[in-house]
């Protein structure tokens, strides 16, 4: 706890954002923003469509001048840094996807030593050493002379990473990082950035929607709320109920459980389900989404059902009828509410 | 690690080999422009007049030191001043149909040259054309091109988006347009037909004297193309990611513009405006030398726009006939099938 305050890699207390008007006629976008990160943590920054993760970000990564408070980057108020300073300490990665024809990824990672080339961009030993090294840590290697625009989506994220590794900075943000990406894609980035952060000491923050891998992987999260930001580990904020509050949505609730959001079902009928393993699981969930509730056997029940394998065995007043799958089962059950 | 430093020279080779081969077609296509004309020289007779001008015939060392060797050292110089002011319009704006006018250096020129031939000669008479002479279309020309320019650094010093900047150049260029389409309405048809001719443009009417001011000019400019090359290569990403690299926005957007208002604008004060050449020739850079990096593409481009300017003036002579073609048709019938089928071959030709 005592190298805290010297760990903070970045630290708010109190801070807005938003856009500087005339006359302090700002646009405040979020205020009273008082989080931090310590060296090495993986910080996830989560919140609802705009409410101000972007501006959060573009604001930390010196695109954007803060408005009020205290906005520190290694110590140090953001705004007496010069560009070239924080490109040093900081590097980052939007979310636009770069479509450039005849740039080979190992062109593309060098841009990365931008900051420390001579006027002609010249490389030096160390920086092909560096860029090599940097295609390495997100898996591309042998992908040097491939041109970006030849590249999956999933694979040209990686590329933009490794450019921001070859930036050598102590803090690395993301802009949405997987917002294009597949389920697989939007993992593998992610458990990338958990391993930079971990391994490689960096302070890597990222934004997403996706929570399940941010739960998973995220040492720490940013939850913008409606009315505040709150920050702790992924555990901890679920607990608290903070999660609760992300979405404003009547649809929505927060499955402690599961650590997902699921949409609200309007249950209409109640179900006694015989059966085990994972095929009553997925019976249940099936059924749940069909408006049935699973009760306990002593409950009373509209209708019965009994799992056997891939069979599914429905009781319903004096009827008894067999299905081969799911599929079948649930258009009988919508059939029965017409 | 030696494996590694191997094959990026191997990537780059196949640049290099392509710039070496360019490098070799413009002295030989600077020959044949030489070689081309309304009066047929035979080649001995030129490169005589070229290395042994005492021994050789008066009359074809005039013709050859005079306006053939002035025509086709004007076309180099424009086709890689424009085609390096093309790239550089593509890079920043991250827009393949960029070009050096697009932020409205040349109808600047345009309207300093419509105010001196349409203006002028309206009041004073068709005599002041004759009097303030062709430094006098000059001199309109850049101080048009220079005005604009000095609006838009002051544009791009106070608006932080790109793409802002692009549409405002427009806009300006559209709105000098239809001043000059004023000032053409309302002058005499001689006035008009002498500001229709300077549109079309000309390779033909740079005097040695010109190329003294021509020259440094173009120099000037492409020297900064080639220190900005690494501005360009960040410019690339966009400008936030520019940004995050550490580079000074500002400071590196007028580099680039002045770098590109004084090629496309002495250019255009001396020749005219020639279009088409700094749209087409940065594609076929790419294309041919495959790499974003601009190191390589700043004197790819510079190599290729001369050759296709050179090509451009030998063909606009029409062999065999004494009559000669507006340098701007010429161009542009030439690079449009090009593009045309760059953008077929290659779908990925509207990103850069």
């Amino acid at each position: 706890m005592k190298s805290d305050q010297q760990d903070k890699i970045i630290d708010l207390s109190n801070a807005s954002i938003g856009y500087l008007g005339k006359s302090k006629a700002h646009k405040i976008i979020k205020s009273a923003i008082s989080v931090y990160a310590l060296k090495g943590e993986l910080v996830a920054v989560i919140g609802e469509n705009g409410i101000g993760k972007s501006t959060l970000l573009r604001t930390i990564a010196g695109f954007q001048p803060y408005v009020e408070g205290d906005f520190r980057i290694c110590g140090k108020l953001i705004s007496t840094y010069r560009e070239k300073e924080l490109a040093l300490l900081m590097s980052f990665v939007s979310t636009e996807i770069i479509k450039v024809s005849n740039l080979s990824v190992f062109d593309l990672v060098s841009l990365g030593r931008y900051p420390y080339t001579n006027w002609f961009g010249k490389l030096l030993d160390e920086d092909h050493y560096l860029i090599e090294e940097a295609i390495s840590a997100v898996g591309l290697q042998g992908y040097e002379y491939r041109m970006v625009n030849h590249l999956s989506d999933g694979e040209r994220q990686k590329v933009m990473i490794a450019r921001s590794l070859a930036q050598n900075t102590e803090i690395i943000v993301l802009d949405e990082p997987t917002a294009f990406l597949d389920l697989s894609n939007k993992y593998e980035i992610v458990h990338i950035l958990h391993q930079l952060a971990s391994e490689k000491e960096k302070t890597i923050l990222f934004s997403t929607h996706d929570l399940t891998t941010a739960i998973a992987e995220s040492d720490r999260l940013w939850l913008m709320l409606e009315d505040s930001v709150e920050q702790g580990a992924p555990e901890d904020l679920i607990l608290n109920g903070n999660f609760d509050a992300i979405f404003h949505s009547k649809h929505l609730y927060f499955d402690r459980e599961k650590g997902d959001f699921r949409i609200r079902k309007l249950t209409k009928k109640v179900a006694h389900v015989h059966g085990e393993g994972i095929a009553m699981d997925w019976t249940i969930k099936a059924l749940s989404r069909n408006g049935f509730e699973v009760v306990n056997l002593t409950d009373p029940a509209d209708i019965t059902i009994i799992v056997n394998y891939q069979e599914w065995t429905v009781i319903h007043l004096t009827k008894q009828i067999k299905f081969n799958s799911l599929l079948s089962l649930c258009r009988y059950l919508n059939s029965l509410e017409r | 690690m030696a494996d590694n430093v191997l094959s990026i020279t191997n990537q780059n080779t196949r640049g290099y080999r392509v710039i070496l081969v360019f490098a070799f077609l413009v002295p030989l296509f600077f020959l044949l422009d030489l070689l081309v004309g309304s009066y047929y020289i035979p080649i001995s007779e030129i490169l005589k007049a070229i290395f042994r001008s005492d021994s050789a015939n008066h009359q074809v060392v005039l013709i050859i030191n005079q306006f053939r060797i002035p025509k086709a050292v004007t076309a180099i110089l424009s086709g890689a001043a424009l085609s390096v002011a093309g790239l550089q319009m593509q890079t920043v704006f991250r827009n393949p149909l960029a070009g050096p006018y697009i932020l409205g250096v040349s109808s600047g020129a345009s309207l300093g040259v419509a105010l001196l031939v349409l203006g002028t000669g309206g009041l004073l008479g068709g005599s002041l054309i004759s009097v303030a002479g062709s430094w006098g279309i000059v001199a309109a020309a850049w101080l048009g091109s220079g005005l604009i320019l000095l609006l838009i650094v002051i544009i791009s010093a106070r608006i932080k988006d790109i793409m802002t900047i692009l549409i405002l150049g427009i806009l300006i260029s559209s709105a000098i347009s239809s001043v000059v389409n004023i000032l053409q309405y309302f002058s005499n048809e001689s006035m008009l037909k002498s500001f229709v001719v300077w549109t079309m443009g000309s390779l033909g009417s740079v005097t040695n004297v010109q190329l003294a001011v021509l020259f440094p000019s173009v120099l000037t400019g492409i020297l900064m193309a080639f220190l900005s090359s690494k501005f360009l290569d960040a410019f690339l990403l966009g400008e936030n990611y520019a940004r995050s690299m550490g580079m000074n926005i500002v400071f590196a957007r007028m580099v680039v513009f002045l770098s590109t208002a004084i090629l496309a604008g002495s250019i255009t004060a001396f020749c005219g405006p020639i279009g088409f050449i700094g749209i087409a020739v940065p594609h076929i850079a790419r294309m041919t030398l495959r790499t974003a990096k601009h190191s390589l593409l700043v004197p790819g481009t510079i190599l290729i726009g001369a050759l296709m300017m050179l090509v451009s003036d030998i063909l606009s002579q029409l062999p065999g006939s004494e009559a000669t073609l507006p340098v701007n048709s010429v161009t542009a019938l030439l690079g449009i099938p090009i593009v045309i089928w760059i953008i077929i071959r290659n779908k990925n030709t509207a990103r850069l």
